[in-house]
């Protein structure tokens, strides 16, 4: 499935949102773009969102098309202002024919084409709360684009369960207002009709699809792991992860903590893994920072410990609620001392879903820390996600009746047969202590070729499970034995070779431009943006293709360096200043960029920059 | 008086590394005394210990053990009992530990009241870095590095615990095993935070409260027919030491004791998490509302 190339017949509408922290942007933005997903089209929706509770200056850009779309659109043709304030300010973002939906009573800059509408007094009127006006905005905006009312109640329904009838009522009461303004008084219906979608092939994807966000599918692909506890002391952009846990804690068996603390956060989820459960703590570079020393103890004791890390610029508080790729290196260096670790970078709400399985599955089977590390744009942007596209990975636990011998990697003289990590998605019933073992004999570190032991949970009857955070015997116990210190230090890092290989290669996301002579690297978010970009500068012939890393810990260096082998140059897209994966590249398999595109305003790279930056570089003679 | 408690199943087999007379024997044997009065079998029983000469209790004494970070024995010991409640667990360390670089858990753990045993061994001293002031050390506590004497007040844990909403406040002292594990056996009885800072005699850095020093200071509070449900006469009793001059005297025993209701969490309550079976069905579901 590649979103890779655009059909003859794509054609979009791209829509902006904007008004003041409060007024409920994100309810139309999210309620919107699930009906027009609803209706056949892939939405993508991103937001900007100021570091304030009330007031200020924020938006969300909705794009919608009958292709898939990852990434903003150019030009907006609607801008729906909820203060009519900020219109001028989106100017600059407005294509030249764009209908700006607005307060009956404002006052619009020049040159525009405006459908005022009483917003409010409409909410007051039929929604009984001029918070309302939000509502309203809703059903003025599917009037522009020519969808009809059809499944307005069960939308809101589906939004504000928990608020009871009535306000779903006056949601809906507001939104047929705010509709009928638009196309029967102002007979103003369909001014930017959507494009149809039966020009466009529907290449085998399931029609069913979903709208959601990166955080969402990273807490839902945490739940589809078998997460068991999760904790977080609050901080964008991990918070809506920790949201979205609480919500679901009861049904899905959750324990959601909010500590006291980074520190306790991350220290109490390792006492969780050792007992049992799989653990997650969620956070943002600055916490991650106060969990460091946690992390390297997680590696030091073999406990299974994932980690939601988001990236927001730094350093220090930065821009609290923007985006940034600024934390790569850091990652895959936090944390005293030598110990493995695996870090993934999902593109998207699809990727997001199946790395927290990933980590999960990695973490516990290795038994060591898997960082997976966002971006505040991933998280919060909503992603249309074919429903298929969402498995539940099964490779998470044995089948509860037989061993799986050929999963077995380790091959120790106490025959344990202990081939899933202790924390497991299967309940801890099923994983009695094994056959032949000795009372009290139990190694928790018993030395093994891959550098993974059998992991028993403390609470087995007759066995003791020591956790060391000292250097240590395969018993547990403190050492200061130089010998053992070698051994227990090769162990460890043995397991990366493994965790390397579990992973694999990172794919060139061209089939068909394998050729390509300059390969573009990114990871993490800037997925969308680059393959777009990609498309124009091959329309405009181009030789290009991307390399996208869904991981860049342990770094595929053995399959980037095959790669590039052939005299192509290569280039990086990055959202840093330093560029840090050209310099991974170099370390790790001595590849030199040619050239790297750049952003760190705190905003998401758009299409147009990254083909523009691209374009001067591809050009370049190879270096 | 019955006989001692056989501690032969409580062995283990890690060398014992701290000085020939320190307060931690003392304590090692009142815990495991308490342990095995309580009928509890090894793998029954988590220690959490953090890092210096306290927290290598952890090693010692032939249970489960997560040996961890300074000053996280709390956050480690509160993640094993929400994962599996089924487990005893013991949270211990010494006054850098738990007053120092931990002191935020432990305020929290007051408030949370999750039910773990809480050890802290006192001995107003840091040890292991070579005799460092501690946050318990007496007004004026002269070190090789502050010749001087400190210059900072001593931190009360009692005080702060009654004024956090323990719901076990205790203090014992390692120079009487006999009523450090009885207070230790209260403790793990008690559904709650089960908190006891234990006065420790130092013998290599701590020359002022040595252990002749402590003898003739302490007195039980069971003998002055202290109520422990009295929360106005805890905090009196609390307050009465650390203080200064030499006529002081240092109440031991149980300061307080409410049923205030053991820290639950959500899940499903009665189950320990690491019990439930994974279920695609709530997945499934979840992933509806996104339609």
């Amino acid at each position: 499935m590649s979103d890779l190339h655009r059909p003859t017949g794509a054609a979009e509408v791209n829509l902006i949102i904007t008004g003041r922290a409060g007024q409920g942007l994100q309810v139309i933005s999210r309620t919107l773009g699930r009906m027009l997903v609803r209706a056949g089209y892939h939405v993508f929706v991103s937001q900007d969102v100021m570091s304030r509770i009330r007031g200020g200056h924020n938006f969300a850009r909705v794009r919608v098309s009958n292709v898939p779309v990852a990434a903003d659109g150019d030009k907006a043709q609607v801008l729906v202002a909820l203060d009519p304030a900020l219109v001028a300010r989106h100017v600059p973002d407005l294509a030249e024919d764009a209908v700006v939906v607005a307060e009956a009573a404002a006052d619009l800059p020049e040159g525009l084409n405006p459908i005022l509408i009483p917003l409010a007094d409409l909410a007051r009127e039929h929604g009984e709360d001029p918070v309302m006006a939000n509502a309203a905005a809703v059903g003025a905006t599917l009037a522009l684009v020519g969808l009809d009312l059809d499944g307005t109640e069960e939308m809101f329904e589906s939004q504000f369960a928990s608020k009871g009838k009535d306000v779903v009522k006056r949601n809906v009461a507001a939104a047929e207002a705010g509709f009928r303004a638009v196309a029967v008084d102002q007979k103003r219906c369909c001014q930017h009709r959507l494009p149809s979608l039966g020009t466009v092939p529907e290449r085998g994807l399931s029609p069913e699809r979903l709208l959601i966000s990166g955080a969402e599918a990273l807490a839902l692909g945490a739940i589809a792991a078998g997460v068991r506890v999760v904790t977080a002391y609050p901080m964008s952009p991990a918070t809506p992860i920790v949201e979205y846990c609480f919500r679901h804690a009861q049904e899905a068996g959750l324990i959601v903590e909010q500590t006291e603390d980074e520190v306790s956060a991350a220290n109490l989820a390792i006492g969780a893994a050792f007992a049992g459960a799989r653990s997650m703590v969620c956070t943002a570079g600055g916490g991650f920072c106060l969990m460091n020393e946690a992390l390297s103890l997680a590696g030091m004791t073999e406990t299974p410990l994932v980690l939601c890390v988001g990236m927001r610029p730094g350093p220090a508080t930065g821009l609290a609620t923007r985006t940034e790729q600024a934390d790569l290196l850091f990652s895959i260096y936090a944390g005293h001392g030598e110990f493995p670790r695996a870090v993934l970078t999902p593109a998207d709400a699809g990727q997001a879903f199946l790395a927290a399985q990933d980590a999960f599955r990695i973490a516990d089977k290795y038994q060591t820390p898997a960082i997976i590390l966002f971006d505040q744009f991933m998280a919060d942007a909503l992603w249309t996600v074919e429903r298929n596209v969402l498995k539940v990975d099964n490779r998470q636990e044995p089948a509860l009746s037989e061993p799986r011998q050929e999963e077995r990697f380790f091959d120790s003289p106490g025959s344990l047969r202990m081939t899933d990590g202790a924390a497991s998605r299967t309940g801890r019933q099923e994983r009695q202590v094994p056959e032949g073992l000795e009372p009290y004999s139990y190694r928790r570190y018993e030395m093994s070729e891959s550098g993974v032991s059998p992991m028993l949970l403390p609470g087995a009857p007759q066995q003791l499970v020591y956790a060391d955070s000292d250097e240590h015997t395969e018993e547990g116990h403190i050492t200061e034995s130089a010998a053992m210190r070698l051994l227990m230090v090769d162990k460890r890092n043995a397991k990366l070779a493994g965790i390397r290989q579990e992973l694999g290669a990172p794919k060139v996301e061209v089939e068909v431009e394998v050729e390509a002579k300059t390969l573009v690297f990114c990871f993490g978010s800037s997925r969308g943006v680059v393959s777009e970009a990609l498309v124009r500068l091959r329309a405009r012939g181009h030789s290009v293709a991307m390399v996208h890393l869904d991981h860049v810990w342990p770094f595929p260096a053995g399959a980037v360096a095959g790669l590039v082998a052939k005299d192509k140059k290569v280039v990086t897209v990055e959202q840093n200043f330093s560029g840090q994966l050209a310099q991974l590249l170099s370390q790790e398999c001595g590849v030199r960029a040619a050239g790297t595109v750049r952003r760190y305003d705190g905003r998401q790279f758009t299409v147009a920059e990254v083909e523009a930056g691209l374009e001067e570089l591809v050009g370049a003679k190879v270096g | 008086m019955g006989s001692l408690p056989d501690l032969k199943p409580w062995s283990s087999p890690a060398e014992v590394t701290w000085c020939p007379g320190c307060g931690n024997f003392g304590i090692l044997n009142a815990l495991k005394q308490a342990l095995v009065t309580a009928r509890l079998e090894p793998w029954q029983v988590v220690v959490v210990g953090g890092i210096g000469q306290a927290g290598k209790v952890a090693q010692y004494v032939g249970a489960n053990f997560l040996h961890g970070l300074h000053g996280r024995a709390i956050p480690h010991a509160l993640g094993v009992k929400l994962a599996n409640p089924e487990l005893k667990v013991i949270a211990l360390g010494g006054d850098g530990d738990m007053y120092g670089e931990g002191g935020n858990h432990l305020l929290h753990a007051f408030r949370r009241n999750p039910d773990i045993v809480c050890l802290v061994h006192n001995n107003g001293v840091y040890g292991l870095t070579k005799g460092q002031a501690a946050p318990t050390s007496s007004l004026g506590f002269a070190t090789k590095h502050r010749e001087a004497g400190t210059h900072v007040p001593p931190f009360n844990p009692l005080a702060a615990g009654l004024a956090m909403g323990g719901s076990f406040i205790a203090r014992g002292f390692a120079g009487d095993v006999k009523h450090l594990s009885r207070l230790i056996g209260d403790a793990l009885e008690h559904k709650g935070f089960g908190f006891i800072d234990i006065l420790q005699p130092c013998v290599t850095y701590n020359h002022v409260n040595t252990p002749d020093w402590y003898r003739k200071r302490v007195y039980d509070l069971e003998l002055e027919s202290h109520d422990p449900s009295d929360a106005d006469a805890a905090r009196a009793r609390a307050l009465e030491w650390p203080a200064e001059g030499d006529s002081v005297e240092i109440p031991i025993g149980v300061f307080y004791r409410s049923r205030r209701a053991a820290y639950v969490t959500c899940g499903r309550p009665g189950q320990p998490v690491t019990n439930l079976r994974f279920d695609i069905g709530v997945v499934k579901k979840a992933l509806e509302d996104f339609r």
